[in-house]
């Protein structure tokens, strides 16, 4: 700039300076080469370019250095956040199990007792077993009839399911008590271990090649290059939310059941069910998609080991139903919660839907109401099921058993046929020593910066955290939501009876406002007293969104 | 074409504004019906001269509903009682504090000293794991758990109007209830198989006790968060060279001051626990308070005081609803002393009590008293939060850990 103006005003001046550090471009080296060196052919049809678009965003997210963060780019694109699919834990339609199953790529292996893996504790189970059996018995017999309690019910949910879970709950607290006291010399994960009660657990994840809805189909036929792609499968973001009655988690992971390489058996592959989630009972909110698995990132205990659920939703089904249909809603809600959990772990871990796992997780699930109790056993080789990976080889493993009565009844003041194999099933679950494992656990994180609260620059590290806990608190918004009125829809899109008006709303400029970006906001204003001094042009204040 | 037609069809405002002018100057059509009755030779009344006779007179009917509608509560309800009970709950505070519940409950109390045998054990040092695993538990109680709900709303006394963005977080309920049943199962995996194998643990049971004092009637309802039982009655040797606070004189406010009275109520007391139990003896009863739910009955702030008094009233209720269940609703001085281990805690202070119950006649002030051995206001850390995005725990105390150990394990 000043040189210019030196130059402008003597310019002789450009010719007298000289300069020292500038040379000559080498002229000598060789542009050629043996064989020819071409650039790669990418395909430029638009399919092509779309996939390399969502490539390089899984590639952009997978760069990105901490788990908030990453949970943030996974929501980048929707600013009113994902029309997911609502997986709840205790909601089971009829006849759900082939979606759960393909929605979690789970296969289920239905067991009457636990898998091979779990022999090797059978031994110690059994001198535990026989240890704790008259306090387990004693413990039944206060809950059932020793103690006086009330139990507060709300109106969401039918009160007989409530009074279920909750008397299942005070069942499982005791046999937890019992259970780890007693193992707290014997094994070490029982003491490090942490016990949660009703953490809060929520899972996001895309699942491709579902069917396209009849709308999208009827709005794909107004566009002439859509023509022979009308009935083209489209991704479903889904959303799992559940709430264990206690969990158990620890800072090591559990060994995995099975070797890895089992993963891409092809006896395991889950039949495809592509029909739209709507016709099987499961409906579609707006929510930003949300992973967490009970604690929020930093927490050191990271791994979960076991994971108790009620079975209260079982009451409130049609009777027509069936038995039949009651037991693979009980595999559903535990597959769902497994896979849920460890989803929710592994991304903790770095990994995303978008970014698959480099190593199995496993984790054990309980559902039980305090006399019956099914006891599942979760191994997750995958998480990675969108569009562009519907053809991935590998599927995740659950064992399950059938719901196994703990005793029969009670009768004078006595527990009638404890049932030891299913507390022996349910000491080995707890004898399951988790372990370090010799490979790398985050290889999608950064270094040095893991989590939110290691970034070091003050502003970005606040301003990160408060985003990222309002992002997922998924809390009601302010303002409406954009919104056709009905009196539009007649008189403007069906009839077009007020052509003389200003064409101002968004349908008539043909903006989609559900497509609007998470950043695509105003900043927050900066009042002139607050500026760093006075004459500062920074009218709005620095966000940090990842760039994704 | 007039505007207003199109104005009319199109404008939804404008049409409901000259709907009544519309419908105002309806005119009735003729639509041939009459001609064709009477061409059928159906005779066609006059709609106005039917009208003109009288009325025909219903019954009115009583109509059930869906369910059977609960009878007001009032003075005509068949389990109205005449006399007043005045009734102290969990989510209430007395308004004169530990003063009025020692008028209460006939207590003297030994400030700032518990047994000797809970003191004794409060000094052995506890591994270092067990703190590691405290202040993970701080932590998670604090700061890692995901619990998102409404908080209390912010208030500026300075511009009581201004409306401050409302912060979701973690509740006191849920706070205290986290820190304080891992506390607890720490203290378990710490403890001999001896110990824990003669408690037991339950959680949210509640307690009543029905007791006349100087001709008023009263009751407590205390639900106890955690209350630890055990197979065999909680002792303690207790110093006799103790200084005690005497019952103060309340004058001249009365006791049952802040207390609302009851009308409808039941007379027996009630312990959670069914006497076929054999660990059904109260040995440690743990109380939260949780600030957003206790509360004075004037919405007045709650006082240091007041806190204090909540964990006497409520040891004794458990301690009494026990007694009565023992030795009958009309004991009036107990055989031999029953002793109850109480913790009270907002998550940061602790309040540690044992209290001696040797009678349930609260008459007056001579006589035998029950004695309140407590050691207040000990921190069991400074401050645990996300400090400008990063979790902190500050001022971490070890000394707590051995009290609550000292106070299970005696």
């Amino acid at each position: 700039m000043y040189l210019n103006r030196v130059h402008r005003t003597f310019p002789k001046l450009k010719k007298l300076i000289s300069r020292p550090q500038s040379q000559a471009a080498l002229s000598e080296q060789n542009e050629y080469s043996e064989t020819p060196e071409y650039p790669p052919i990418v395909d430029t049809s638009l399919q092509g370019r779309k996939l390399r678009e969502r490539q390089t965003l899984h590639q952009k997210i997978k760069e990105i250095n901490t788990v908030e963060e990453k949970q943030i780019a996974l929501n980048m694109p929707k600013y009113y956040g994902w029309k997911c699919v609502m997986l709840n834990e205790d909601k089971v339609p009829y006849n759900a199990m082939p979606l759960v199953q393909y929605y979690t790529r789970s296969h289920f292996i239905p067991v009457d007792k636990l898998p091979q893996y779990y022999e090797e504790f059978s031994g110690s189970a059994d001198a535990v077993v026989q240890e704790i059996k008259a306090l387990i018995e004693e413990a039944i017999l206060i809950e059932n009839c020793g103690v006086e309690r009330t139990f507060t019910t709300t109106v969401d949910k039918p009160e007989n399911s409530q009074k279920e879970d909750a008397f299942a709950k005070c069942i499982v607290k005791q046999i937890n008590r019992i259970i780890t006291n007693n193992l707290t010399d014997k094994v070490e994960h029982a003491l490090t271990s942490q016990i949660d009660y009703d953490p809060r657990h929520e899972a996001f994840w895309f699942v491709g090649g579902i069917d396209p809805s009849e709308r999208l189909v009827n709005w794909r036929k107004q566009y002439e290059w859509l023509k022979d792609r009308l009935h083209e499968p489209v991704d479903r973001p889904v959303q799992y939310i559940g709430t264990p009655m206690l969990t158990i988690r620890n800072r090591q992971p559990l060994k995995p059941l099975v070797p890895y390489s089992d993963a891409e058996n092809p006896e395991f592959r889950v039949p495809a069910v592509t029909h739209v989630p709507i016709l099987t009972g499961y409906y579609e909110s707006f929510r930003h998609g949300t992973n967490i698995p009970g604690y929020w990132p930093g927490d050191l205990d990271e791994f979960g080991l076991l994971s108790y659920h009620g079975r209260g939703h079982i009451l409130d089904r049609k009777e027509s139903f069936g038995p039949q249909d009651n037991l693979e809603a009980l595999h559903c809600q535990a597959m769902k919660a497994s896979f849920g959990w460890l989803l929710a772990q592994a991304n903790y871990q770095g990994f995303t839907t978008f970014n698959d796992i480099t190593y199995p997780l496993a984790t054990q699930t309980v559902i039980t109401n305090g006399q019956l109790w099914s006891l599942y056993a979760y191994q997750l080789n995958t998480i990675e099921m969108h569009h562009d990976k519907v053809d991935n080889p590998k599927s995740n493993i659950c064992f399950g058993t059938k719901p196994l009565k703990l005793y029969d009844s009670i009768e004078n003041g006595k527990v009638q046929g404890l049932n030891e194999d299913v507390l022996k099933m349910l000491v080995q679950f707890y004898l399951n020593a988790p372990e370090e494992r010799d490979h790398e656990m985050k290889p999608y994180l950064g270094q040095e910066e893991q989590v939110v609260a290691d970034i070091e620059d003050d502003n970005r590290r606040c301003w990160l955290e408060k985003r990222y806990k309002h992002l997922v608190a998924n809390r009601p918004r302010h303002e409406l939501l954009p919104e056709t009125y009905l009196w539009e829809k007649i008189y403007k899109i069906k009839f077009n009876t007020r052509f003389f008006e200003a064409k101002r709303r968004p349908f008539e400029l043909g903006i989609n406002p559900f497509n609007r970006r998470l950043d695509e906001h105003l900043p927050p204003y900066i009042p002139k007293a607050l500026r760093p001094y006075p004459r500062s042009r920074k009218t709005f204040e620095t966000t940090y969104y990842p760039k994704v | 074409m007039r505007l207003s037609q199109v104005l009319n069809r199109q404008h939804i405002d404008f049409m409901f504004k000259k709907h009544w002018l519309v419908q105002g100057k309806r005119i009735p059509i003729d639509t041939g019906v009459e001609k064709h009755l009477k061409a059928k030779g159906i005779k066609v009344e006059d709609a106005l001269e039917f009208i003109q006779g009288e009325p025909e007179k219903r019954e009115r009917i009583n109509i059930v509903g869906p369910y059977e509608r609960p009878l007001p509560l009032d003075r005509n309800h068949p389990d109205y009682k005449e006399q007043p009970c005045y009734t102290l709950k969990s989510t209430n505070v007395l308004l004169e504090g530990i003063a009025q519940a020692q008028v209460l409950t006939k207590t003297i109390i030994a400030e700032n000293t518990l047994p000797p045998n809970i003191e004794e054990l409060a000094q052995v040092p506890a591994p270092s794991a067990i703190h590691e695993n405290i202040k993970k538990a701080i932590l998670s109680a604090n700061v890692f758990d995901c619990e998102q709900k409404k908080l209390p709303k912010i208030k500026d006394p300075e511009r009581p109007a201004y409306n401050f963005p409302r912060i979701l977080g973690i509740t006191d309920r849920r706070r205290n209830q986290i820190l304080t049943n891992r506390l607890l199962q720490l203290v378990e995996k710490s403890s001999d198989s001896e110990a824990t194998l003669s408690k037991y643990v339950l959680n949210d049971v509640e307690s009543k006790t029905v007791f006349e004092k100087e001709d008023d009637l009263l009751q407590f309802q205390d639900i106890s968060h955690i209350l630890v039982t055990s197979n065999k009655p909680v002792k303690h040797d207790v110093e006799k060279n103790v200084k005690f606070t005497e019952i103060p004189d309340l004058y001249p406010v009365k006791h049952t001051v802040t207390l609302p009275p009851e009308h409808f109520y039941d007379e027996t007391s009630k312990y959670p626990i069914r006497p076929s139990v054999s660990m059904r003896h109260p040995h440690t009863t743990w109380l939260h308070y949780n600030a957003t739910e206790v509360g004075n009955i004037f919405e007045t702030p709650v006082t240091q005081q007041q806190i204090l008094g909540r964990s006497l009233t409520h040891a004794f209720t458990v301690a009494s609803s026990y007694a009565k269940q023992l030795h009958g609703e009309d004991v009036k001085d107990l055989p031999e002393p029953i002793y109850i281990n109480c913790i009270q805690t907002d998550g940061q202070k602790y309040h540690f009590g044992v209290l001696e119950l040797n009678t349930l006649n609260v008459d007056g002030t001579e006589g035998t008293k029950n004695v309140w051995y407590c050691k207040n206001d000990v921190q069991l850390y400074g401050a645990s939060r996300y400090f400008s995005g990063m979790p902190v725990l500050e001022h971490y105390n070890n000394k707590v850990y051995g009290y609550i150990n000292a106070l299970y394990n005696c």
